[in-house]
């Protein structure tokens, strides 16, 4: 039994071209699946996560269906065979700044 | 057989002859067109399977219709002979543009992804090609792939389907092992039939070919071939292949079947992501089937030589450098580098014969600084932001404002201003950075107030004479001045009026959107401020007033002439309310005496109904006399003027909301680099940088 991550088209020039990575350590919460995830693909960790350790603003995590951020963040559970996605935000609008 | 008719095919010319059959030049006498045709030898068609068979599948064959596929058109039978009328492709085999040195990592990424689109689009149809190799894929002229022969390769013959081309310097096998072997799957090899599996492990082959001019399994016996093919794993492929084209590769020759890719799609997929990255290059000279500009993934680079001119233009969505000579009539358009994410600074070092540009990129992705070695053919892609606030700081960064190069006697240090306000260094050509604390650490930080662009370090200046002294400006924050290099900072804002304020007048917290200093004469400073034009003729301690003539003291982008100390150049627009040129008239200011009146710059420039706005890095000067002034636009149009601002062209438009322009003359493009072309940045000397190509390299591990 493994846990899944799914990595999204933007990310997988990082994850060796790979849509989904396999983490068989059963890790306990999401924070430990990332960093099983970013041991694999290092270069994954920077462009998902600031250097303060928090997911960047405009990703989402998602457990399964639900969005980590109201599972308790980082520090939700993962099941073993848990699947995790890596989803981007729909942004838009204003982004030019002076 | 010259002049006969096949069915209605007329055949004109022998193209090729094979062990199977003779492949001629053929015309379609009734939709007028010329076609391949195919003539299985009567003694060949003996020894077939069955020709019913072969009649099926190339009928089954002929139902795709896939731009990177060559069509069958027709399988028939005339006066006993079995013919296939097929598309005729004109170019080389891609086996023959491999050679022995293979080609451009660029190239096999936009091949592959073709012949994977091709394989994906039969899968779906469930054909498989069954003998997939180097020498069944033409490239066309334009450099199209047509992948040839699906699902009959195998069935006839691989001379024969060779031969279907008319194909330019076409080589014969230089191995006296069958060019099929080495292409074949172990489970072929174990008797179990070809699927979608051993198509992808063929696909493998020939992406690890294309790009190391070496077969994955060779040998010089059938017995070498088959065991290596079974047992052995491939010679590992370093740069310049990008570690994710080798990834790929790797997990197409995976010997299991299921381990690997499960459709052509994913691995088109995974190609495509890696040629979106960054792309590095070998000697494009190897590609002799490239176009002199090449066109990757929408795209376009351009050639760059000594004495040629560039403009680096970072938009909100993406990055272009345009090219031109010291006539800057005439420009030629690279880009866009970094599709869709936010290019807010870009500079060129040009110090020891290194052409290095640098761009800072932001996305949600986070912020990264890049740089191009070849001229924006590739760039790196690090594997951690080299610009990082420590851990103990409690806050991450946001954008990169500004890149400025050293001094002359400081030939690798490089910095960066940064939002949220703060000023990063670094002494070994940008390998690693760390923040100066002096600033970071002052005590008006936690006062500072972000403006309408955010809490942004944007403007860093050196004092030439003395080189511990440096300005640098935050918005909203103020100029701030260090005299020992960066270890404790004051405030300089004597006479700076803050109207967002009770107090006009305080000791710091002015939006500064620019200032500039000419090297020359370091003790004079201009400022243009959230409303209010300054200068200071006494490195910052006292500013005044020098609005004189101008519609409006609103504005962004100040430069300073590259020669003259007392002209300035400014955009004014008309509020902070409405960020536009005033009265729809797009006009450039210019002080010839210091800012005791400006004149309004304005032949060639719209005036009417022009709203326009010029952010603050977004104007530019270069290094010739008369002087160069070019600005971009928030609206994507690009403007220069070769007369010192006399008259105005129009360079470019469409382009993205412009946030900065930069300028470089390329002095030489083997030898020592360029001569500084903004004032107040000195020239300095970087370090030989090959092993930072490598863009991403994850461990290989799994757990």
């Amino acid at each position: 039994m493994s846990l899944t991550v799914y990595i999204p088209g933007p990310l997988r020039e990082f994850s060796e071209g790979q849509s989904q990575v396999e983490i068989a350590d059963s890790p306990a919460t999401l924070a430990d699946a990332l960093a099983a995830l970013w041991i694999i693909f290092p270069a994954l960790r920077d462009r998902m996560a600031t250097e303060q350790g928090e997911i960047r603003e405009h990703i989402n995590i998602f457990i399964g269906d639900e969005d980590a951020r109201f599972t308790g963040g980082l520090a939700s559970p993962v099941t073993p065979d848990a699947e995790i996605s890596i989803v981007p935000s729909i942004t838009g609008g204003s982004d030019l700044r002076n | 057989m010259i002049g006969q008719l096949l069915g209605h095919y007329r055949v004109v010319a022998k193209i090729g002859e094979g062990g199977m059959g003779v492949v001629y030049r053929g015309h379609d006498e009734v939709l007028h067109r010329d076609v391949a045709l195919k003539v299985v030898k009567k003694d060949a068609q003996l020894d077939l399977v069955g020709g019913k068979t072969l009649l099926h599948e190339a009928r089954a064959s002929s139902s795709l219709s896939h731009p990177n596929i060559c069509a069958i058109y027709e399988v028939g039978e005339t006066n006993g002979e079995l013919y296939i009328a097929m598309e005729l492709v004109e170019g080389n085999t891609l086996k023959v543009l491999i050679g022995e040195t293979g080609l451009p990592a660029e190239s096999v990424l936009r091949y592959g992804v073709q012949i994977a689109s091709a394989l994906g689009r039969a899968h779906d149809k469930g054909i498989v090609h069954r003998d997939l190799k180097s020498a069944n894929i033409v490239v066309s002229a334009d450099g199209l792939i047509k992948v040839l022969d699906f699902g009959i390769a195998k069935r006839i013959d691989s001379e024969v389907s060779e031969g279907t081309t008319l194909m330019i310097d076409s080589q014969p096998e230089p191995s006296s092992v069958s060019g099929t072997l080495t292409y074949m799957a172990p489970e072929v090899l174990r008797g179990e039939g070809a699927d979608y599996h051993s198509d992808l492990w063929a696909l493998g082959v020939v992406l690890y070919e294309a790009a190391s001019g070496q077969l994955p399994f060779a040998g010089r016996t059938t017995f070498e071939v088959t065991s290596a093919i079974m047992r052995e794993m491939p010679k590992a492929l370093g740069p310049p292949v990008p570690a994710g084209l080798w990834a790929i590769i790797q997990r197409c020759l995976v010997k299991e079947p299921k381990q690997r890719y499960r459709r052509a799609g994913e691995v088109q997929a995974a190609l495509e992501a890696v040629q979106s990255a960054v792309i590095v290059s070998r000697d494009p000279a190897v590609d002799r089937n490239a176009p002199s500009t090449t066109v990757l993934h929408g795209v376009q680079h351009v050639q760059v030589k000594k004495g040629d001119f560039l403009l680096l233009v970072g938009t909100t969505k993406g990055a272009f450098l345009l090219q031109s000579n010291a006539q800057r009539q005439r420009w030629k358009v690279g880009g866009p580098y970094f599709h869709g994410q936010g290019v807010y600074a870009m500079a060129y070092d040009g110090r020891l014969g290194q052409h290095r540009i640098w761009a800072s990129t932001q996305s949600i992705w986070g912020t990264l600084l890049r740089s191009s070695d070849d001229f924006g053919k590739s760039w790196t892609n690090p594997q951690e932001a080299a610009i990082r606030f420590p851990s103990d700081s409690g806050v991450s960064l946001k954008n990169i404002w500004q890149i400025s190069l050293g001094r002359t006697e400081e030939p690798s240090v490089l910095y960066c201003g940064v939002e949220p306000a703060a000023l990063f260094e670094s002494r070994d050509s940008g390998e690693t950075w760390s923040l100066i604390r002096g600033l970071f650490d002052h005590p008006h930080r936690h006062r500072w107030m972000p403006g309408n662009g955010g809490l942004a370090l944007h403007t860093i200046l050196l004092d030439p004479r003395e080189s511990r002294r440096m300005y640098v400006a935050i918005s909203a924050g103020g100029v701030y001045r260090t005299e020992d290099g960066g270890d404790n900072w004051t405030a300089q804002n004597r006479g700076i009026r803050v109207t967002f304020m009770p107090n006009k007048y305080p000791e710091f917290g002015q939006c500064v959107h620019k200032i500039v200093m000419h090297p020359d004469r370091p003790e004079r400073l201009f400022l243009q401020n959230h409303w209010g034009l300054y200068r200071s003729d006494d490195y910052g301690e006292n500013w005044s007033d020098v609005a004189n003539g101008v519609p409006s003291d609103f504005g962004f982008a100040m430069v300073m002439h590259p020669r003259k100390p007392d002209s300035v150049f400014i955009v004014p627009v008309e509020s902070d309310e409405f960020r536009c040129t005033c009265d729809g008239r797009l006009r450039v200011y210019r002080t010839r005496n210091g800012g005791a009146n400006w004149e309004a710059l304005v032949r060639g420039l719209p005036q009417k109904g022009a709203h326009e706005t010029v952010l603050r890095d977004a104007m530019t000067a270069d290094s010739f006399d008369p002087a160069g002034i070019y600005f971009g636009t928030r609206s994507g149009k690009l403007f220069c003027s070769h007369d010192e601002g006399r008259s105005w062209q129009k360079i470019l438009e469409g382009l993205p909301p412009v946030a900065c322009v930069r300028s470089a003359l390329v002095e030489d493009t083997s030898g020592p680099g360029l001569r500084p072309t903004s004032p107040g940045v000195s020239p300095s000397t970087t370090s030989s940088r090959a092993s930072r190509r490598v863009t991403t390299n994850p461990r290989q591990t799994r757990r």
